[in-house]
């Protein structure tokens, strides 16, 4: 592939009046796990359907592996494997007739054996000649990956892949990412869950209202922030204001944001922050309930983007 | 070709994997069948009757029960499953033509249509009916009652697809009573009262039933047969490709 895996310049999306996307510009390598991070209602999934034809867009242009999806849909659709939120499965079926309906539906030469290298592959060989309606979340979801594999796409789509699993079937998905892209796959993938981001994704945007507000590698991203994050919960009486102003005259704080019981100061130096935090507080009489140190984490990267938790958002 | 060929095997395999979709589609001609043999056939026998042809009642009520039987909503609420489910996206998706969805559903409402003509018309026969149009008249039967399945499946295809919505879908059974109880299908027309006499002779259903009855009753009369075909050939074309064009504008809704 030459160019770009994903490209989209001023890419929107609007239903009625509101405008779920709202002029995005993206650009996702040949061979890279991207990640597209945002809470609920964000726009990942909406822009994730515009980039898998399943939506037409509303404005801009976006190229998948080389080709545009609004003109060239059949083009894209030959060059995409695609899992969506909900294992788009059908339960009637058994693993291994859907994935030889897929390989089939693709023109994969010997859709048979296509299916049960497939189903090795994602472990599920025993269980191929079972209803679908009879596995569990997780063999649903590694199903679905290798539905979505049949004839090796160029560009691999995966919307909120581990959303409803439990932690072992994460990880087991995790591992199956790394395989596929390893391969030589783009993977452009949605998630809401930071530890996902982190482990998974060489880049990552952050979407929040339709808007991108952060792009870069996750640790470029957290190291942007600062060196240490200093979390201050405040005490009875206190109010926000007055601790954000106390905190905000500390030598070496970067910038503060407010978070749910407090603020987050972003410091080159946590351990020399925290005293003269504690002081100027102390001073301008804040009572402090909690101090803390933390390295940035992308829901600091989200919180310092957006002016909320994202962890608070996906819980 | 292909993928018609390939999505017809997965719906037809739904056929048996999910016999609860099928049985109780049966069970409306069956117990009208029943009750219409046990309430009329006293009162109109091969003596008094001479529309029945020297036959019992049943004979003349079973093809009543074979468009009942194939006239279902079983194909559309397949395809709204799919919607609900996930499935239908994977398909959009895939590099195939989207008309091959629509025409592999109805490659399964035929095979359906075959199998609950063949059993209604079985039945007929345990119930004393003859064929007058002997064995091929009855394979012309079976045939033009599927055909007729898979005409009537493009409304639950069409209201599937554009509500995406099961509850719609499975109302849509509603269309049925107007299309198939406005038709002489207690009395041949000239016994119906008006208005019913004229809305039964401006109803298509009519003349497929009165197609398939004359192959039931007298044998093959080709102007009866060739307005059967015609209605369910115009009435399949017409709501195949209804459904189609709301499948083509899918995306938009």
């Amino acid at each position: 592939m030459s160019g770009p895996a994903v490209l989209t310049r001023q890419l929107r999306r609007r239903f009625g009046e509101t405008e779920a996307v709202a002029g995005i510009d993206l650009e996702v390598a040949p061979g890279e796990v991207f990640g597209f991070l945002g809470p609920n209602g964000a726009g990942k999934t909406t822009t994730v359907r515009m980039l898998c034809t399943l939506l037409p867009v509303s404005g801009g242009t976006a190229l998948v592996a080389g080709h545009d999806v609004a003109t060239e849909p059949s083009a894209v659709r030959h060059k995409i494997g695609v899992a969506l939120q909900e294992a788009g499965l059908d339960p009637l079926q058994t693993g291994r007739e859907l994935l030889e309906l897929q390989a089939g539906l693709y023109r994969v030469p010997a859709p048979r054996d296509r299916a049960a290298e497939l189903l090795s592959l994602v472990g599920l060989s025993e269980a191929a000649d079972r209803r679908v309606k009879g596995y569990s979340g997780g063999m649903k979801r590694r199903l679905d990956l290798a539905t979505a594999l049949v004839h090796a796409p160029e560009v691999l789509f995966l919307d909120e892949p581990t959303t409803g699993l439990d932690v072992t079937s994460r990880i087991t998905v995790w591992d199956e990412v790394r395989r596929i892209n390893a391969e030589g796959t783009t993977i452009f993938l949605t998630t809401q869950y930071l530890e996902e981001a982190d482990q998974l994704c060489d880049r990552l945007a952050i979407i929040d209202g339709g808007r991108l507000v952060a792009e870069g590698t996750p640790d470029g991203l957290k190291s942007a922030l600062g060196a240490d994050v200093v979390t201050i919960g405040l005490g009875r009486g206190g109010t926000k204001e007055a601790l954000r102003q106390a905190v905000s005259t500390v030598a070496g704080v970067d910038h503060v944001v407010d978070t749910e019981g407090g603020v987050a100061a972003y410091v080159t130096n946590g351990a020399a922050a925290v005293p003269l935090v504690v002081r100027a507080l102390d001073e301008a009489g804040v009572e402090v309930g909690t101090v803390s140190i933390s390295r940035p984490s992308l829901d600091d990267v989200f919180l310092a983007s957006t002016g909320r938790s994202l962890e608070e958002g996906a819980a | 070709m292909n993928e018609v060929v390939l999505l017809s095997r997965r719906a037809v395999r739904e056929i048996w994997k999910l016999p609860a979709a099928t049985l109780p589609t049966l069970f409306i001609p069956l117990f009208f069948l029943a009750v219409n043999i046990g309430q009329v056939s006293k009162t109109f026998n091969s003596d008094n009757a001479p529309f029945l042809f020297g036959q019992d009642y049943v004979a003349f009520a079973v093809p009543v029960s074979l468009v009942f039987a194939v006239s279902t909503a079983t194909s559309g609420l397949a395809l709204v499953t799919d919607i609900d489910l996930g499935y239908f996206d994977k398909l959009l998706v895939a590099p195939i033509r989207r008309t091959s969805i629509v025409l592999g559903r109805l490659a399964a409402d035929f095979v359906r249509g075959l199998a609950t003509a063949s059993l209604v018309l079985a039945l007929g026969l345990a119930f004393g009916m003859r064929i007058a149009s002997g064995v091929g008249g009855a394979v012309l039967i079976v045939l033009l009652s599927a055909l007729w399945g898979v005409a009537y499946a493009g409304i639950g295809q069409a209201i599937a697809l554009k509500t995406r919505n099961v509850q719609t879908t499975n109302a849509s059974f509603i269309v049925f009573f107007p299309l198939l109880f406005l038709t002489p299908n207690f009395v041949p027309f000239e016994l119906l009262a008006e208005p019913m006499q004229t809305l039964a002779r401006l109803n298509p259903v009519s003349y497929v039933i009165e197609g398939l009855r004359s192959l039931v009753l007298e044998g093959f009369v080709l102007a009866d047969i060739a307005a059967c075909l015609g209605v369910i050939v115009a009435s399949g074309t017409v709501l195949t490709l209804l459904s189609l064009r709301v499948l083509a504008n899918y995306d938009r809704d």
